[in-house]
């Protein structure tokens, strides 16, 4: 199909279907028609970097460039000062407020109660893995919540957890007296991050699923064969077997309980009560949006991004390692 | 062996109640949605006794659901569609072209990755507003774009690494360009991938709440997931109203969700294996 191109050459073809070239440059490789091209024409080696480039664009103005901004921003003041240099004093009001000390021990308890939230999917990935009966109606069901929105679902159980709601009712005809699960600040946090558990741990089981087909069938059949209850079954070929998988969980739930817990904390508690359920995004957010003090919500930013460089560093490490063991 | 069957069984209790717990508060708002005040005041518990659409007809017409809705479906329709044609360009460019400088913008595009919407929030909130992007729709459709596009790129391009270069070869013999081939070739083959990705995007941006909030912020622009949030403080007295506002807001999802439940799992998978 090459239009006013008669190249011996089998491999490149120029001329004709360059839609998407950029006009100039076909116009002139059109003018350096019969010069012999060996790696195709201008257009034909451009267009590789022409098909990356609105990616790499926007990735660059949009993600890589506004982080370096920001950084710079958290260094200078707000209000009277705005634009100043004014040295790490955003960070020392950081540390001296009660609010984000209170979302970084928030953060704190999110690590501590890691664990709980990749056990759970990983048993119940367990379970269905093994065939218990209905798994396949258990695997849609459990991964349904997991496309709702935070906000969907705060709001879901705002009405099920308020004060006079039906959790409550519920307790007080089984006796016990009802719990202000929304209003207390030892509570509070709790609750939020066990709501965002059930409506997330969906994800994480799919993932488990995907590793479990990995996993070799006959360990499995062989530990069976030779007596090995569940739990010896679980300990000693699952685990193994799929830490690669458990390294990746245990990364990408940290990462969603400081990324994508802002939709909860907004609806179901503004991070209240007395502040107790702050976390660094909400923070950020408050700082940003309400307060208006961009440059201390950055320097709060910063601070969220070395938490998620550390914990993107431990996952290289994790997955280094549990590579290393197979 | 009859150990084992009933230790399944065994195990099947607790999951079930879990199953149970899963879908009850989806259950319990669909019933609150029918129900009229007074009713929802008296018992909560207690069944419908009819299905009255008229909750949800005031939640759809006064409240601005409506508005909302068309809002949210602006913005999901581009941001998935900028989404999955550049990301599959670049995808297919990183996978099967070899060109100067790939392997640095394949790095690059993944450090994206790495760079959660919080923590570049406050910069990206003056840029927009700088470029007068900020409150509409195209500034937040960029966003969505910038925000899910590593993660594209990234699945795009090890879908396209298991085509083997011998169909594109064979295309360029047959004549035609990189674009050609792009378009004639690589789109139809990346069909599967693309179709789950684009689901998997549009949930995530129909979803999303913090960068709707922050980069399209006024009553007439806002998405549905803000819409819902704002009509928790109008409607806190009239709860089958509120009801109804996220039942709206959830049978989007719901719908998706029953028809291409495979293709979402699929992706969710396909991200967390080829890492």
């Amino acid at each position: 199909m090459p239009i006013g191109n008669a190249q011996p050459s089998v491999r490149p073809v120029p001329a004709g279907r360059t839609d998407g070239a950029p006009a100039g440059s076909a116009g002139r490789r059109r003018g350096a028609g019969p010069r012999p091209v060996r790696r195709g024409s201008r257009a034909e080696r451009f267009a590789p970097y022409v098909l990356v480039a609105p990616a790499i664009l926007i990735i660059v103005v949009l993600r890589l460039y506004p982080l370096l901004l920001g950084v710079n921003f958290s260094f200078t003041g707000d209000g009277e000062r705005n634009g100043t240099t004014v040295g790490l004093d955003n960070y020392l009001e950081l540390l001296d407020d009660p609010l984000f000390r209170t979302a970084l021990s928030n953060v704190g308890l999110l690590v501590l109660l890691l664990p709980v939230a990749v056990a759970i999917p990983g048993l119940l990935a367990t379970f269905i893995y093994l065939r218990v009966p209905g798994h396949r109606f258990y695997r849609s069901v459990y991964f349904f919540p997991a496309v709702l929105s935070p906000v969907i679902v705060g709001a879901i159980f705002n009405l099920l957890l308020a004060f006079d709601g039906p959790v409550n009712a519920g307790l007080e005809a089984a006796g016990i007296s009802p719990v202000d699960w929304l209003g207390k600040p030892g509570v509070a946090m709790f609750v939020v991050v066990g709501v965002h558990i059930w409506a997330t741990f969906g994800m994480a089981l799919v993932v488990f699923l995907a590793g479990f087909a990995t996993l070799d069938a006959a360990l499995l059949d062989a530990a069976r064969v030779d007596g090995a209850s569940l739990p010896q079954v679980i300990r000693h070929v699952i685990i193994p077997g799929l830490s690669r998988t458990i390294a990746f969980v245990a990364v990408t739930t940290m990462v969603g309980m400081l990324t994508s817990m802002f939709g909860l904390l907004y609806v179901m508690t503004s991070g209240g009560p007395e502040g107790s359920t702050y976390l660094p995004e909400y923070y950020i957010w408050i700082q940003q949006g309400q307060m208006n003090r961009p440059a201390l919500a950055s320097a709060a930013s910063t601070v969220l991004f070395v938490i998620m460089l550390v914990v993107g560093l431990l996952q290289v490490k994790l997955l280094r390692r549990a590579g290393g063991e197979d | 062996m009859s150990r084992v069957r009933l230790s399944r069984w065994l195990l099947a209790i607790p999951m079930s109640l879990l199953a149970l717990a899963t879908i009850y508060p989806l259950l319990f708002i669909a019933n609150v949605a029918m129900k009229t005040r007074r009713d929802y005041i008296l018992d909560r518990f207690s069944l419908t006794d009819a299905l009255r659409w008229d909750n949800i007809s005031t939640a759809w017409n006064s409240v601005g659901m409506d508005r909302y809705f068309v809002n949210s479906l602006i913005v999901v329709t581009s941001s998935v569609v900028l989404l999955l044609l550049f990301g599959s360009m670049a995808g297919f460019a990183l996978s099967q072209l070899r060109f100067r400088g790939s392997s640095a913008l394949f790095l690059g595009c993944l450090a994206g990755l790495f760079v959660p919407f919080q923590v570049i929030m406050v910069p990206l909130a003056r840029i927009m507003a700088d470029t007068a992007l900020i409150d509409t729709y195209p500034g937040l459709i960029l966003v969505f774009v910038a925000q899910f596009l590593p993660f594209t790129v990234f699945l795009m391009t090890s879908y396209y690494k298991t085509i083997p270069r011998e169909v594109i070869d064979a295309a360029r013999i047959d004549g035609n360009s990189v674009y050609g081939v792009y378009r004639r070739i690589m789109l139809p083959l990346g069909t599967p991938a693309l179709l789950s990705v684009g689901i998997l995007n549009a949930l995530f941006c129909w979803n999303d709440v913090l960068m709707s909030l922050v980069m399209m912020p006024s009553a007439d622009h806002r998405t549905l997931m803000v819409g819902v949030t704002s009509l928790r403080g109008q409607y806190s007295d009239d709860i089958p109203t509120f009801a109804s506002g996220v039942l709206i807001a959830a049978i989007p999802v719901l719908v998706v969700y029953l028809f291409l439940q495979r293709q979402i799992a699929d992706g969710v998978a396909a991200g967390s294996t080829k890492g």
